[in-house]
Parts: C-alpha cells; structure tokens; sequence
C-alpha cells in the first residue's frame, strides 16, 4: 500500500526507523533459519557433516521416536487448542457484559495463570497431580472417579495433565485478546440485535463470532504455533523424559534430546524442525481458509 | 410514491406480543455467568494459592494433597537458600529480563513505527515477509544459533540469551498495528512546530502510546523472565543460570523437595505480578489499541 | 392499536434518578420527537420504551398492554440506533433481513419484504455491498431500512441524522418526514437539536434533568412555552432574557422595570406575580419593533451584525444581557454602534425566579 510518494528523506529515516530490528532479525533469525534449512540436508553425527540428499526424510519415515513424537504434537494441538479458544471466548463474551459486577477481578483472576512463570506453574501442577495429591482428593470428592489416577504413570493422563495444565495456563491470555476486540465492537449492534429478536445463542454465532473473526483467526494461528512448539511444559512435567514411554514426546523435545542429549546429529535434527515449520504452514493455510468468508444462509 | 401492501398491512398483522418471563430467565442467566466465572475465577486463582500454602509445608505434606498453611515456611526457606545462590541466580534473571525486555520494546517499537509511518513498496514486502516469518517455530533456528554462538565463544554469556530475543516480529507487528491509531495530526503538528522524526518519535509518540508500552512491557517481561528453552541451552554454569533453569532442576530431581521448591517458585513468580499489577490498568487499555 | 402510555415512569442507576416520573400519553401514528439538552434523560427514556433499560418504577403500556418485563423484540418496535448499528459483516440486504430469519419468516417472504423496503428507500443498487462501502447517509438508510423490514407498530429513532453533516441532515430530515407519511406508523424520535424536533414533530416532549418540561405542538411550545427552560430552547436563535423587577401590578397585567434599562417600563397581560419580585422577560428575536413601535424602547450597544440575504441577525447588549435582533430588512447597514429596538408588551414572556411563566 505505498500511498503517498514519500521524498528521499523521508525514505532514508524509514529505513533508519527499521534497521536496528532488520540487522537483527537477519543475524539471528534469517540466518539461522537458512543455515537450518541446508543443515536439514546435512548428514552425520556432531560436526563431521556430509550432504545427504533427502536421507534425513527417509529417516523421519522409519524412526519410531520421531513418529510418537509427531502423533503426540498433534494430539495435544487438537485437543487443547479449540478447548482453550473456547473458554477463552466464552469467559471474554461473559465479561462484556458492562453491568456484570466484579468484572475486573474476575478478570484479573482469569489472566492471572499467563503471568506466573513457567516453571512455578509446572511445579504447582506437578505437586497437584501427584497420586495422593489434591487433584486426585478433589476428584474423588466429588465423586468423578474411584480411585487415584497416576498422572504421569499413565500414557494416557499423562497428555490430559499435560493439556489441562496448559489450558489453564493460556485461556485468560487469549481471553484478553477476545476481551479488548469485544470493547471495539458498537454496543448498539448488539441492541439492535436485541430489538430484531435474535436469540442470544444466535448473537454469539452470527454477530459476535463472525465480528471476532480476525481476533480468533490471530489466536489460534499464535496458539498453534506454540502448541506445535510445546516444550517447557512436557520438559518439566516429565523431568525432560517425554514419558511415560516417549508419550508425551514432543517434536520440540525430540529435536532438543537429538541435539543435546543424544550424540548430536544436527542435520537430521534440523530435518526434524522443518516437519515443523511445514505443519505449521499447513495448519496456517487451513485456518485462512476456514475463515475465509463464509456467508450465512438467506 | 405509493403506500404498499406490506406496510399497510403492518396494522393488519401485529408483531407477536406473547409474554415472555423475561425476567425470571434473564435472571437464571445471570446467575449461571456468575458461577462459570466464578468457577474458573476459582480454578485459575488456587494453584497460586496452592504454591503459597506449599511453601508452608513439607514436601510430603504437599504430596499427600495437605491444602492449608503449614509450619515449615522457615525449614523450606533456610534448605532453599542452602542449596540456591539466591542473590545471584535471581540477578542473572532479573538483568536478563530487564535489558531484553527494555531493548527489545525500543528495537520493535522503532521498527513498528517506522514500517507503519514511512510506508513503501519494498518495506511493505519486508514486513510480509516477517510475518511469514512468525510461523517458523524457535526450534528450526535453534541448532544454527547455539553453533553461532559457540563459534562466537558467547555461549555461557548473558548476551548469548538476550541478542536471540531482542528483535520480535510480534512485537515489531504488535506496535506497528497499534500506531494505526496514532493520530496523523498529532505527527503533522509536531513537524510543523519543527520537530525532527526522532524527536517525533521521543516526545509525541512515546507519551502517547503509553498504555500500548505497558501492554507489551507486561508480555515481553514475562516472556523473557519465563525463557526457558534457550536459556536452558546456552546458559551451562550454575552460577550463571536463571532462577527458572534452577528450579526446573529442582524439580527433576528424583525425589523433589516440593516445600523447598514452592517457596521458590513464590520468589520467582513474584517479579512478574508486580510488574502485572502495576501495569494492569494500562494493559486492556494498550491491548485494545493493538487489535482494532 | 400502537399508541403508548407512560405512567411514573422512573429510571434509577443506584441510588441515582435519571428519569424522574415521567407521564406521557402518545397516540397511534402520532410523531413524538424528545428533544432536550445531553444528559437530559432522553436517550434513556427511549431505551426504556425499547426494553434495553430496565424500568425502575411506574408502567409503559402500548396498545394498552403492560410492556415493563416483555422482551425487546415482542414490543412491536422497532430502532433506528445513532451509530446505526449495522452488522458490519453483513450485506445491506443481509442485514435488512436477519430479524426475519429468527421471526421465522419464510425464504421468499424475507425476499419479498426486504425488496420492498429497498424500493422504499431506494437502496436498490447497493444492497450486496458491505456497510463500510456505504456512505453515512447510506448507511442511515440501511438502518431505516432494517427497522421497516419488521413491520413495526413504532419507530424508535435515538438521536439518528447527529453523525451527518448538515446538509444530509436537511434531506435526511426530509426522508423521515416523507416516510412518516408513507408508513402511518407511531415514531418516538430522541433528538438535541430543536430544529429537528420543531421541523418533524406532531408532538414535542421537552425534557430536563429526568422532568418533562412541556408536551405540545411544535408551535404551542414556540408560542406559549410554560417556562423560561422550554422558551430558551425551543427556537433559533435563543429567545432573549432581560432582567426586571415587578414595579405595580393591576387584576390583568404586571407592570416590570428592566434592571438594565433604568426606567424602563412596560405592563404584561398576566395575572400572577407581586411586587418587588424578582422576574425575566423574554422576548424573542423578531419580536423587536423598530423604535417607538411598540410599548417600551432600549437602547443597545451593537456587536455584530449578521447578514443572511433575508434576514439580519444583531447582536448587541445592554451592558450585562447579550441579546439577538432579527431584522428583516436585510440591506440595512447598521454603521452606528448603537440601535433602538422596541418590545410589544403582548409578544413579550414573563418568568419567576424559578423560570416558571408568570401569565
């Protein structure tokens, strides 16, 4: 969108405006993205690298780890992520609602999780989900099982905790997001609304989620980009293990053990962080498209 | 023109006007907001709760669910400050978080102004391409970087953690979509009254995007404070290390001591509620000016 | 069968009132306009009618049916909001026809009544465009156009040409007008601009502070306004005020001292008043005769004269009280600085103290 013709000075100080963050950007981001992406078809362990053509790929298709792996990431990205973008809106239209009382500090309690740091919140919940721990007393108060689930002893909890723990964690951020876009939105529409005897499940559907449409679509890109990069969560919950037996295994965690815990292969570890860049682009390309205008019905 | 035979038959046809209880559902309605805020209002708040009540507690008193303040705050305290150099570990993170975060917000608020105000074919392209580049996970850089900062001899430096972070295309996008709503005027003003770009940029906009500042001043520190996987990667000595790295190793030991560690994790998630609460009321403020 | 009544009806926020028992009788097909000053509580009567706002205490009843608790969209009504209100993601014909897709109004039929309200309002070429391809005027015709679609028994208009400018104000003006007449519908029409109140209505609701000042014609209310408040803000420009003193009082008039003009006297047919009292006379800006014409002449220091091609608008004062002549004779040069006017004691107002009128 170049409007106006901007004269020479005025280009000279916008390049000078963006420099520091562009000479930045390419030292630390360009050009290790393009060293990674020649490294993906490099072969060998540490730094004795050898071309191998498209050795790594075939690799990927024979390594069991790396699949467990890949199956594991995309479990927790469709589970957790339309859970949390859910929540996140249904708390967000609830709070709104201009004469809910105690708003603020139901909204601070809600954002509150994306503020502590990373690793209290996986102490926290690693201490929660111990066997005896509160989560299982609650649960079995309320009568919702019968006996103590071993969170992480079991391939199955193990993902739930994992998915419940980051839930709680980035609802309320996401929730911020939906919460600023729904304060730019005219108030009157939803009068409007109102008068025109749309029921409210139909506001929601009609009104607020199409409004919301960029937001959501804004989320859930960032979401997803950070589901698929999970790693903190499944590192210290599992003490860096990926267990039980590789369950929670993560593409992220797989490439950190492949650099720097097993003998280092950089080059099939590169190979392994572009699975990621692609289901990232893939997963991008279909939510654009989902979003894509679709009309409703007349 | 003529009156037609839909509107005049208005009169004919009146809108149904059935009684509806609306205030009995209205009510039952309200009702249901309140406990599913309340719900996870609850749900969100225990787990700090929970962190400082465990610091009260013994480690199997934590483990056996114990949900109330105990007597072992000043055990859990003296093994924590036994076993961690906590001056200097929590140093380490706060200078981390502190510079990245106030170099970061000054490189992309420069950048997010610049593209948003000086805007031409080729830097239009530019910032395409950056938010291309958003998509491209930590991971796929992650190898390069530590084989440039070990052929750099960094690794192990401050400056190792901090430069990777410094330059964020989310937040270069972030200011550049807030200062859509700076007002033009206020820019046409300033030049008029002689001001150079910088001095635009320093004393108009700066004070004016206040709340947006605070908004990413809230992100970025906690993203920073937060760091986990780089550090983990770079930062290799136990006295360089932040007080994330240090508890995470706590933890990973067989048997953690969960009293020691929660009174931890209460120092270290301490520095991000502060900066939360005193930058809170800016934050909504800041954030909607960055989604319009 | 859509005429309302408003019986006490009171608006609260807390321990605050806002509409402060309000009476109001308004019959099928009549235009009402409520015009008053911001934050007079108009905006707010309106959406009680609506049944956006709660009503605290007393009783709306339209069509003789208690509408206090019944859901917005089962009153009949429909609303013309000031920022227009449409779906933004929606088509102009979208959006004229989402009301009826939850009516459950048939296909064809939302076709039908849609098209027709396009014809209507001559929104025909734009109906598959977006509201942001759309002019303010446009615009406000979608949201005409919107509420038409539904049929109702009255029109709600909050406040619904103040984002024009003003000359698509006049024609909006007159689109209301016209399809007034073309509806014969109820329309309860919010407004601050007394212009638009004295050019529309069938009935003016004067309202200040929560209070209805007056109920009247357009001209009921220009001519014989119940008090200072409604004299002063119906009619353009302001009527003048001039303060004075009761000096003598007989059974049908009172006889006033202006304080600024020693001397001057002049009786009023009214009835009320004593003397000594403290009063304000109100004469209106082409109530002004030239000197020796009417009952009474001050002298006034000129300001500015205004010339419009028809008319002349003089601001002078009398030392304290700026004041307004209109003068028809629109070539008239008034190069000396000061000007003699006249007041008629029969196209003079009289107020108490309390701005009620002393008759």
């Amino acid at each position: 969108m170049a409007q106006a013709r901007l004269d020479r000075r005025e280009q000279i100080t916008g390049w000078a405006f963006i420099a520091p963050a562009l000479i930045l950007l390419g030292l630390f981001m360009i050009y290790p993205i393009v060293w990674s992406l020649w490294m993906s078809f490099q072969v060998g362990k540490g730094m004795n690298l050898s071309f191998g053509g498209f050795a790594n790929i075939v690799r990927l298709t024979k390594d069991p780890v790396f699949l467990r792996a890949l199956g594991n990431t995309f479990t927790f990205f469709i589970f957790q992520v339309p859970i949390m973008i859910g929540l996140a809106l249904l708390f967000a239209v609830a709070l709104n609602d201009s004469t809910l009382r105690f708003r603020g500090i139901f909204r601070t309690a809600i954002f509150l999780p994306c503020v502590t740091s990373l690793i209290a919140y996986s102490t926290v919940f690693k201490s929660m989900f111990a066997t005896d721990g509160i989560f299982n007393q609650a649960l079995m108060a309320v009568h919702l099982i019968a006996s103590p689930i071993s969170w992480f002893g079991d391939p199955f909890w193990a993902k739930v905790a994992i998915i419940i723990a980051i839930t709680w964690r980035w609802t309320g951020y996401n929730m911020i997001f939906y919460l600023a876009a729904l304060q730019n939105i005219d108030r009157s529409i939803y009068e409007a609304a109102r008068i025109d005897g749309v029921p409210a499940w139909a506001r929601f559907r009609y009104l607020t989620i199409p409004m919301l449409k960029p937001v959501i679509l804004f989320t859930t890109v960032i979401s997803t980009i950070g589901t698929l990069q999970l790693f903190d969560e499944v590192y210290n919950f599992t003490a860096g293990t990926g267990g039980p037996s590789d369950s929670t295994v993560t593409l992220s965690l797989y490439i950190y053990n492949l650099t720097f815990k097993f003998m280092p292969s950089f080059g099939y570890s590169a190979t392994v962080s572009w699975v990621i860049v692609v289901l990232v682009g893939i997963l991008t390309f279909l939510q654009f498209l989902v979003a894509r205008d679709r009309k409703i019905k007349q | 023109m003529t009156v037609s035979p839909m509107i005049a038959g208005a009169a004919a046809r009146p809108v149904a006007r059935a009684f509806v209880p609306g205030n009995a559902w209205a009510l039952a309605r309200r009702g249901l907001v309140y406990v599913l805020l309340s719900v996870a209002a609850f749900l969100s708040i225990f787990p700090f709760f929970w962190m400082m009540v465990g610091a009260t507690n013994t480690s199997a008193e934590i483990i056996k669910g114990k949900a109330w303040f105990g007597g072992a705050l000043l055990t859990n305290a003296a093994t924590f400050f036994a076993q961690v150099d906590a001056p200097r570990i929590f140093w380490n993170s706060g200078f981390i978080a502190v510079v990245a975060t106030a170099l970061t917000l000054a490189i992309s608020s420069l950048a997010g102004y610049g593209f948003e105000m000086f805007r031409s074919k080729i830097r239009e392209r530019i910032f395409g391409l950056l938010l291309l580049l958003l998509s491209i996970p930590f991971a796929a850089m992650m190898v390069p970087l530590f084989v440039m900062f070990s052929q750099a001899k960094l690794v192990n430096t401050f400056a190792s953690v901090i430069l990777p972070t410094v330059a964020s295309i989310f937040i270069i996008f972030y200011f550049r979509q807030a200062t859509k709503a700076f007002p033009s005027e206020l820019r046409d003003a300033a030049k008029i009254d002689g001001l150079k770009e910088w001095q635009i940029f320093l004393f108009v906009y700066l004070p004016v995007m206040r709340s947006t500042y605070a908004a990413a001043t809230i992100i970025v520190f906690m993203t920073n404070w937060n760091n986990y996987l780089w550090p983990l990667i770079v930062l290799q000595t136990a006295e360089n290390k932040t007080i994330t790295l240090i508890l995470s190793a706590l933890t990973s030991a067989y048997t953690p001591d969960y009293g020691m560690i929660l009174f931890g994790t209460v120092l270290a998630t301490l520095p991000t509620l502060v900066i939360f609460f005193l930058l809170q009321r800016r934050f909504v403020e800041g954030m909607l000016g960055a989604v319009k | 069968m859509s005429s309302l009544k408003l019986r006490e009806i009171r608006k609260a926020f807390g321990s605050l009132e806002v509409i402060k028992g309000v009476n109001l009788d308004i019959a099928d097909k009549e235009f009402v306009v409520f015009v008053g000053p911001s934050g007079c509580g108009k905006s707010t009567l309106l959406r009680m009618i609506a049944g956006l706002e709660q009503i605290t205490a007393g009783d709306l009843l339209i069509g003789d049916e208690r509408m206090n608790d019944v859901d917005p969209s089962k009153r009949g009504i429909a609303m013309v909001f000031q920022t227009y209100a449409l779906y933004p993601h929606m088509t102009v014909r979208e959006n004229m026809g989402f009301a009826l897709k939850f009516a459950g109004v048939s296909k064809p039929d939302i076709a039908r009544q849609v098209d027709e309200a396009a014809r209507i309002l001559e929104l025909g070429p734009l109906m598959d465009r977006l509201p942001k391809q759309l002019s303010g005027g446009q615009r406000q015709r979608v949201a005409i156009g919107r509420a038409i679609v539904r049929q109702p028994e009255v029109f709600l208009f909050d406040e619904p040409l103040s984002n024009l400018d003003a000359e698509l104000r006049v024609h909006m003006r007159i689109e209301i007008a016209r399809l007034h007449k073309e509806l014969q519908t109820t329309i309860i029409y919010v407004t601050h601009d007394q212009v638009e109140a004295m050019t529309l209505a069938d009935k003016i609701v004067v309202l200040r502070e929560g209070v209805v000042e007056q109920v009247g014609r357009p001209l009921e209310l220009y001519d014989n306004p119940a008090n200072q408040f409604v004299a002063g803000f119906i009619g353009s420009p302001k009527m003048n005020f001039l303060a004075a003193t009761v000096v003598d009082k007989s059974a049908d008039s009172v006889r006033v001292e202006l304080i600024n003009h020693q001397g001057t006297r002049l009786s009023i047919p009214a009835t009320g008043g004593t003397v000594g009292e403290k009063v304000t006379l109100g004469v209106r800006a082409e109530h002004f005769g030239e000197a020796g014409a009417g009952d009474a002449d001050v002298t006034l220091k000129i300001d500015v004269a205004e010339h419009l091609g028809s008319t002349s608008y003089v601001y002078a004062n009398s030392g304290v009280e700026p004041l307004v002549i209109e003068r028809e004779e629109s070539r008239h040069q008034f190069g000396e600085d000061r000007i003699v006017v006249s007041i008629s004691a029969d196209q003079a107002y009289l107020f108490d103290s309390k701005g009620q009128r002393i008759r």
